[in-house]
Order: structure tokens, then C-alpha cells, then sequence
């Protein structure tokens, strides 16, 4: 893929005067060390440059692609922490019983799973052998109302499985490994000793210490969700930020991918904030500065 | 003073040659991780032996040969350039073990050292270290991965480096762990009050004793970046010379013959899932060997 992004902008046919303006116009004719520091300068503005390919602004364009990919992911993480946490306590509370065996092999399947294979798995059976959800994209065109709200629903239901079923493992595994360490703890004790019943002891006291863990480690794991994404919206055709990596990458379109993984980032810290939010929020004794 | 110095070491070595046939005893004992030790070796195999189990698949088949289902002539099928799957998983066996390799390599070169000097050492050096672990552990690195691949372009070596220089974050953490631990010791105080140099102190008594620890993760590393490698070829920044499974599967999914012919996907995906869990197996195997807790029965 390496190669001079201006190949794909500049025509062949284009006079020697009208390329050099081009250049200036992306000020590509200047040293790279200038660019990079013209690119910091306009970064603070909130500028990432302008797109070789749309010949629009990045932001822009990575604006209108970033709410399908954090609609999915949020959707994704939602269903994944209902499932995931109340799935790994109860198999580390009922720790060596077959139910825990067979989560625990679940899990390392799902750890050992590739990703753009479950996706067209899912795409194969569930777009084509049985065709109840659309093969790709975000809604179908020309819809409005109502319809529309079932269509893009409709449409986020095979991507969003995919995620789940991606991310659903390490949630198991870490409130897994949490609870069982909580449940040798000494408030465990004195909660069943006081004849506190079993159900409420799990939930209500071990449940709420096992998710702290849990939430941080899912705050730092949002990185390489990231990553999951791309390949699914890619297989997918979602019209989201990793698909626009991916067209990016193949057209060459330097400032897209540069902007999109700045926005990434800068969203993968704001999901670490939520999450130290949220375990501040489950531990009072942890407090906010 | 010379004399007491080579004496301990020697007396350590030797205690640890014993150690290690009992951590082989205890591994071999552990079903897992014998089957995960297994699976690796198939692959081994597989890849070493490529030339005698498959013709390579180049250029264009014949027409006629094109998406066929699997046969016994074509086990895996053929693919939509009428090429045999099962030569392509087969000599893609070996790009996934190179990748594997170099990749882990790379991050034991950056993440050892810097989980070493951040656990043993206390102060700025330390903290800075560690911040730019975490860091490289939160950004999300794949889509910087992609970037990075498709600036410096498609060579299967590059592609390995480059997976390896975002895979030592976790080897840090390991690592630094590890090392706190150990330079708690009182053997470390010795060997400090004996006046050896810092350098052998850290690769002689903390790395040695550290090891457990950093050989899961190792396994871990070589899992991922195998996953990761498949990942960036099914985008197209992968070797688009050399077979690897990813390409496979990014072949079925450009072609879109992944609708009609189920084997076109289904055949490299088990090779790395395949091949993944092995690893997975292997690296629990280990920790079983490893856990001093277990090591007393």
C-alpha cells in the first residue's frame, strides 16, 4: 500500500503548474517536519486537515461516520456487561461445577476467535441461508418515520451481535476471576453468618465489589474494541469509522486515517473517564479529585 | 570473595536444572496443556513440511477449477481463482508461525526491559516507563497498526515488526509485576550486599526467577499476533505474495464467494483458530507447571 498519497490526486495529464498549486494547496510541498508541526498547530484548532480523496474536511467527514460506529459500540457494551458480568459471577460462584467448565471453554473460544470470520459466519446464515436481517450498511434509502427507526435497528442487529459475542469473553473472565477471590473474603463471611440468604449475599455484596474490577478492566479493553469494530464494520459495509479506515487505507487518504485514529483515541479516553465515573460510582471509596 | 560469589551462582544453577525436569513432569501431567503443546507442534509440522504435503499455490488455476466443493482431490476445495485451499492453509501455515516469531521477539527486546528497570528501579525513570505502558495499552492499536502497515508498506517481516512493536505493553506489566516481586527477595539482598553488578543482578536472579509469569504471556503474545496478522491481511495490508490465512479469508470476502462456498471462509478460519487455542492451551499449561501452589502436591 506504500506510495505517494499525490498520485491519487494528481491527474497525469495535469499541467506542471496546476499540480505544484495542488500541492500547495494541501501544503504537501513543504518539508514534513513543517507539515507535522502545521498539523499540530491546526490539530489545537480543531482542524485535521482536509481529505485527498472527498476533498472535504476531515472532521467532517469523520463526524458523520462516528455516531454508527459509537451507536454500535455503546449498544454492543450494554448487552455485553447484562450478559457478560452476571454470567462470570455465577460461574466463579459455582466455581468447578460443569456449568463453569463449559463457560470456561466458551470463553477461550471466544478469546481464540477471528473476528471477520464470525462476522461472515453470521452474514452467511443469517443474511443469505436465512434471510431475516439486511447484508450490509446502516439503513436502507428512501425510508422515513418509523420505518426508518426499525430498518436501522434491523441493520445494527448482526454487527452488534458480533461485538457482543466478541467482547463477551474478557467480561466473563474478569468477573469470574473477581468473584472468586471476593468470595474467601471476610464480609462474605460475616454476611452468611448473620443468616443473610445466599442469593442476596452473591448479588448484593460479592456482585458489586466483583464489578470494580470488571469496569476498569473494560474501560482499558475499549482500546482493542476498537479494533474489533473495524473488522466487523468493514465485513458489514456499516458506513462507520472503521469502514472509513478501511476505504481510507485503500485510496491512500492520509489526513481520513490520521484524523479517525486521533478521534478514536481521544473517544477511548473518554471511555476510560465514564469508567473511572462508574466504579467511583459502585465504590464509595474511591473518590473523585 | 570471588570464590563465594561463582559458588552461589553455580549452586543455583544447578538447583535449577533439577527444577526444570519436575516443571516438565508437572506439565506433561496436565491434559490442556499437552493438548495445546500438540496442536502447536501439527502446525510445526505443517509448515516445515509444506513442500511435501502441497504443490504451492500460484498464478491462476484452470476454469473449470474454480470454486469447486471440497474433494477428495481438492480436501479444502478450490477458491474463486481455482487454486486448492488446502495448499494455501497449508504453506500459510508458515507466514502465521513467522509472524508469531518475529512479533514476540520484538516485544520481549521492548517489554522485558522496561517491565525490568520499571519494577526493580524506583523514581522518574520508572514512572515514566510505566506511563508510556499504559498508553500504548489504552490507545486503540489496531487502527494505529493499519496506519502504520500501510505507510511502510506489505512485506510479511514488516507487518511482524510492526505487530510486535504495539504487543510488549502487556509483557511490561507482566514483567514489572514479576520483578517487584522478586526484588523483594532476601536472595536479592544478597546478592546486592555482594556487591554484584546491577546488570547481572537483574538478568541472573530477577529475570531467572521472574520467568513464569513472562512465559504465559509470551504464549498469549504469539496468539494475538497471529490473530492480529490475519486481521490486517483480511483488510489487504498483508504480504500479497506469500499465502497467509488471512489472505484467504480476505480473498473469499473481496470475491464474495464466501456466499456460494462455505469452504472457502470455513477452511483458514479453523487454521487460525486452530492454531490460536493451542497456543492458549499451551500458555495454561505452563502456568499449571509454573504455579508454585500446584508444584507441592
Amino acid at each position: 500500500m506504500p506510495g505517494d498519497p499525490t498520485t491519487m490526486l494528481i491527474d497525469p495529464r495535469m499541467t506542471e503548474e496546476a499540480r505544484l498549486r495542488l500541492l500547495q494547496d494541501f501544503g504537501l510541498d513543504k518539508p514534513l517536519t513543517v507539515q507535522y508541526f502545521l498539523y499540530l498547530k491546526h490539530l489545537v484548532h480543531g482542524d485535521l486537515g482536509m481529505s485527498f480523496i472527498y476533498k472535504q474536511p476531515v472532521s467532517k467527514i469523520i463526524m458523520s461516520r462516528l455516531p454508527w460506529t459509537l451507536i454500535l459500540m455503546i449498544a454492543s457494551q450494554i448487552i455485553t456487561m447484562f450478559i457478560g458480568i452476571p454470567l462470570g459471577i455465577y460461574s466463579g460462584y459455582k466455581k468447578g461445577s460443569i456449568f463453569d467448565q463449559i463457560v470456561n471453554a466458551i470463553t477461550i473460544l471466544g478469546v481464540s476467535i477471528f473476528v471477520p470470520w464470525l462476522s461472515i459466519s453470521l452474514l452467511y446464515l443469517f443474511g443469505y441461508k436465512i434471510p431475516i436481517f439486511p447484508i450490509g450498511g446502516a439503513f436502507t434509502p428512501g425510508l422515513g418515520g418509523k420505518e426508518l427507526y426499525v430498518d436501522i435497528i434491523k441493520h445494527m442487529v448482526l454487527p452488534v451481535l458480533t461485538l457482543t459475542l466478541i467482547n463477551l469473553a474478557n467480561y466473563v473472565l474478569y468477573s469470574r476471576a473477581s468473584i472468586v477471590d471476593i468470595m474467601s473474603e471476610d464480609y462474605i463471611r460475616t454476611a452468611r453468618s448473620k443468616g443473610m440468604k445466599e442469593r442476596r449475599t452473591i448479588w448484593k455484596h460479592a456482585a458489586r465489589n466483583a464489578m470494580i474490577p470488571t469496569v476498569t478492566v473494560a474501560g482499558m479493553l475499549f482500546g482493542s474494541m476498537v479494533g474489533g469494530a473495524v473488522l466487523t464494520e468493514t465485513v458489514y459495509a456499516y458506513p462507520g469509522v472503521g469502514r472509513m479506515i478501511y476505504d481510507a487505507v485503500g485510496q491512500q487518504d492520509f489526513p481520513v486515517l490520521q484524523g479517525a485514529f486521533i478521534v478514536l483515541a481521544f473517544s477511548v479516553i473518554m471511555m476510560n473517564i465514564i469508567a473511572d465515573i462508574v466504579c467511583a460510582y459502585l465504590d464509595p471509596r474511591i473518590k473523585l479529585e | 570473595m570471588e570464590c563465594i560469589k561463582e559458588k552461589k551462582i553455580k549452586g543455583f544453577s544447578s538447583k535449577k536444572s533439577g527444577n526444570w525436569k519436575k516443571t516438565l513432569k508437572i506439565f506433561f501431567k496436565h491434559k490442556i496443556g499437552v493438548i495445546g503443546f500438540i496442536g502447536v507442534m501439527i502446525v510445526f509440522m505443517v509448515a516445515i513440511l509444506a513442500p511435501y504435503i502441497a504443490e504451492p499455490a500460484e498464478g491462476y488455476g484452470n476454469a473449470e477449477d474454480i470454486l469447486l466443493s471440497p474433494s477428495p482431490q481438492h480436501i479444502f476445495g478450490t477458491d474463486s481463482m481455482g487454486l486448492d485451499i488446502f495448499s494455501e492453509v497449508v504453506w500459510g501455515a508458515r507466514s502465521s508461525i513467522k509472524v508469531g516469531f518475529i512479533a514476540v521477539i520484538v516485544s520481549i527486546f521492548i517489554g522485558v526491559p522496561i517491565g525490568l528497570v520499571s519494577g526493580y528501579f524506583k523514581g522518574p525513570i520508572s514512572t515514566v516507563a510505566m506511563g508510556i505502558t499504559d498508553i500504548f495499552l489504552t490507545i486503540p492499536v489496531l487502527p494505529l497498526m493499519i496506519i502504520i502497515a500501510a505507510v511502510v508498506g506489505n512485506g510479511i517481516n514488516k507487518v511482524a515488526v510492526v505487530i510486535g512493536l504495539f504487543s510488549w505493553p502487556s509483557l511490561a506489566r507482566i514483567t514489572k509485576a514479576a520483578t517487584l516481586e522478586v526484588s523483594n527477595m532476601q536472595y536479592i539482598e544478597a546478592a546486592k550486599s555482594l556487591g554484584i553488578r546491577t546488570r547481572r543482578i537483574l538478568i541472573k536472579h530477577v529475570l531467572v526467577n521472574a520467568s513464569a509469569p513472562i512465559l504465559v504471556n509470551l504464549t498469549l503474545i504469539i496468539a494475538t499476533s497471529i490473530l492480529t496478522e490475519s486481521g490486517l491481511s483480511f483488510l489487504g495490508l498483508g504480504d500479497p505474495i506469500t499465502w497467509s490465512w488471512g489472505r484467504i479469508l480476505q480473498n473469499a470476502h473481496r470475491s464474495g464467494a464466501f456466499v456460494s462456498a462455505w469452504w472457502f471462509s470455513l477452511f483458514p478460519s479453523l487454521a487460525i483458530m486452530f492454531f490460536v487455542i493451542s497456543f492458549n492451551f499451551l500458555g495454561m499449561g505452563i502456568r499449571e507447571a509454573l504455579n508454585p501452589k500446584l508444584r507441592e502436591r
